[in-house]
């Protein structure tokens, strides 16, 4: 008979899978020529067998994550907060459409997976017209979400098919209001997976959800403090082989957004090492303090080119030095980070597996005195275990993780 | 009637932004008070997410000449669903500058109504009057 709180616990990656038992993290570099699922049987099938159904919960941002279509009203409100929902529900590619815009904005070309059109508040009528069904006629799209005014539900429904309507994400006192939205798209990540050959397998070995995986460290982050030494207002870079993620405190950023977890995700799609290498080389090359920066670790461009060790180690600390750059006062883009308030980094993801402490602060402090003029830098602190994602799926019970899989 | 209100630009005055949140409520005025450290772009979006009949901006540290100045540009970008009043007030100018130049200098930044040093009822008064005629 098992025991009551026994868990198997799977993070299934790009690159590798993470299965955590009785406290212990494995890490299985994956075979790219087997389906995933085949894969992970071999290589942890033993350890499967030893657990029912219910106890083995898995995370995964395997199936590449959810594309997004936002339409909005107005940067601040609309697209803001359709934007943050999306990143903290495990979104990962989102493309926003201005309504003012619209006329000029040019339709996707890849198939979306879902579209969200949002703006107003309840009480504001006359909002969308037909050029909200001139654009959508030639976009491509699975899904589609309405969460704006309540006055324009009965309008748009008449007019698209197939639309699912859901509370309002924008409140009476323009404040953001995310519960219904964030659980529309985590559960259509779930059915995603679910029509995803390489991986709907994975249902025959768990009777839990399978939440994306940065949702999941996204719920971990209140917790962080309780196992690491990591100190409030604090970020996280999850540096992956496809993206990178940004996990953040809040507090570090002056915005009108004030949501129920205490912490946002931002998502750099092209800033992978491994699978995103070339783009990450790319945008590199790109910005102004990269050369002075390529001096400063000692190397030459060319290592740019390289395939070794020392390459991977450079292009790590420029996919650090980047992220630190895209959330800085230097990058004005969808947010901007208090970073002279912080008191801790901590990095996870493959970085762990090939920076050392020294490494990454070497990188942070060159940032901290080239572009924000301190001497002091946060404190840094590494994942080395890659145990995050754990605590944010221990942190579900059996009865909140497992749903009704029709 | 509906209102946006705030304070624009790097100017923390709360207490003034709460008093004149207060004052409109007391007037019958639904208001959205978006608070200090607001941004001009902020203010428009609100407006159009609300579909406000007014935006009053408030100032005190004197820093919206700089914050403000590019009102009518930016209002080219926005389609409004009503016309909406624009009202500027507080303490609209600082160090040396002629207080009988900075109304007229507003108005032609987009503003229709400007209160530079006045009594907040005063203001308020005129807003109603205002709203009244071009009813």
């Amino acid at each position: 008979m098992s025991a009551p709180n026994r868990k198997l616990l799977f993070d299934i990656g790009s690159t590798y899978f993470k299965m955590a038992e009785n406290g212990t993290i494995r890490h299985y570099f994956r075979d790219f020529n087997r389906p995933i699922f085949d894969d992970l049987m071999e290589k942890c099938g033993d350890t499967i067998a030893k657990y029912r159904p219910e106890e083995i919960q898995i995370c995964s941002s395997a199936n590449g994550g959810l594309s997004t279509l936002i339409i909005g009203l107005s940067n601040s409100f609309s697209l803001k907060y359709a934007i943050n929902i999306a990143f903290n529900s495990g979104i990962n590619i989102i493309d926003t459409v201005l309504y003012h815009d619209i006329d000029t904005a040019k339709p996707p070309v890849e198939m979306i997976d879902v579209v969200i059109v949002v703006g107003g508040i309840d009480g504001v009528g006359r909002i969308f017209d037909d050029r909200l069904f001139d654009f959508l006629q030639d976009c491509a799209y699975q899904n589609i979400v309405y969460v704006g005014s309540a006055d324009e539900r009965g309008y748009l429904s008449e007019k698209l098919e197939k639309l699912v309507v859901l509370d309002n994400i924008i409140t009476d006192k323009l404040k953001i209001n995310e519960g219904a939205l964030k659980t529309y798209l985590t559960d259509l990540y779930q059915a995603d997976i679910m029509g995803k050959e390489d991986i709907k397998h994975l249902y025959e070995i768990t009777a839990n959800q399978i939440y994306s995986t940065p949702y999941i460290v996204n719920r971990a982050l209140s917790h962080i403090s309780d196992r690491l030494d990591v100190a409030d207002p604090f970020i996280v870079i999850d540096i992956g082989g496809a993206t990178t993620d940004i996990h953040y405190s809040s507090d570090l950023v002056n915005d009108n957004i004030v949501g129920e977890g205490g912490y946002d995700r931002l998502v750099f799609k092209k800033l992978g090492v491994y699978k995103s290498r070339e783009s990450l080389i790319h945008t590199a090359r790109q910005n102004e303090f990269v050369y002075e920066l390529l001096n400063y670790l000692n190397v030459t461009e060319n290592i740019l080119e390289e395939e070794s060790e020392a390459a991977t180690k450079v292009l790590m600390q420029l996919a650090i030095f980047l992220v630190l750059y895209k959330v800085s006062r230097h990058h004005s883009d969808y947010v901007e980070l208090k970073l002279e308030n912080l008191n801790s980094i901590v990095l996870t993801g493959g970085i762990t597996k090939v920076l050392n402490q020294e490494e990454s602060e070497t990188i942070i402090r060159f940032f901290y005195k080239k572009l924000l003029h301190f001497h002091q830098i946060p404190g840094i602190v590494l994942d080395k275990n890659y145990e995050i994602w754990t605590y944010g799926m221990q942190e579900f019970t059996n009865e909140e993780a497992t749903k009704e899989l029709s | 009637m509906k209102v946006v209100t705030g304070v624009v630009g790097n100017d923390i005055h709360v207490v003034a932004n709460r008093l004149i949140e207060i004052s409109l409520k007391e007037r019958g005025f639904t208001v959205f008070n978006l608070g200090v450290n607001t941004y001009l772009e902020e203010f428009l979006d609100a407006i159009v997410e609300t579909d406000a009949d007014v935006l009053l901006i408030s100032s005190l540290n004197g820093e919206a000449e700089g914050w403000c100045r590019d009102l009518q540009i930016l209002k080219k970008q926005y389609t409004f669903r009503k016309d909406v009043v624009f009202m500027i007030g507080g303490n609209l100018g600082v160090g040396e500058m002629d207080p009988d130049a900075l109304v007229p200098k507003f108005k032609n930044y987009g503003f229709d109504l400007v209160f530079h040093q006045v009594d907040l009822n005063v203001g308020l008064d005129t807003l109603e009057n205002y709203l009244k005629a071009h009813a």
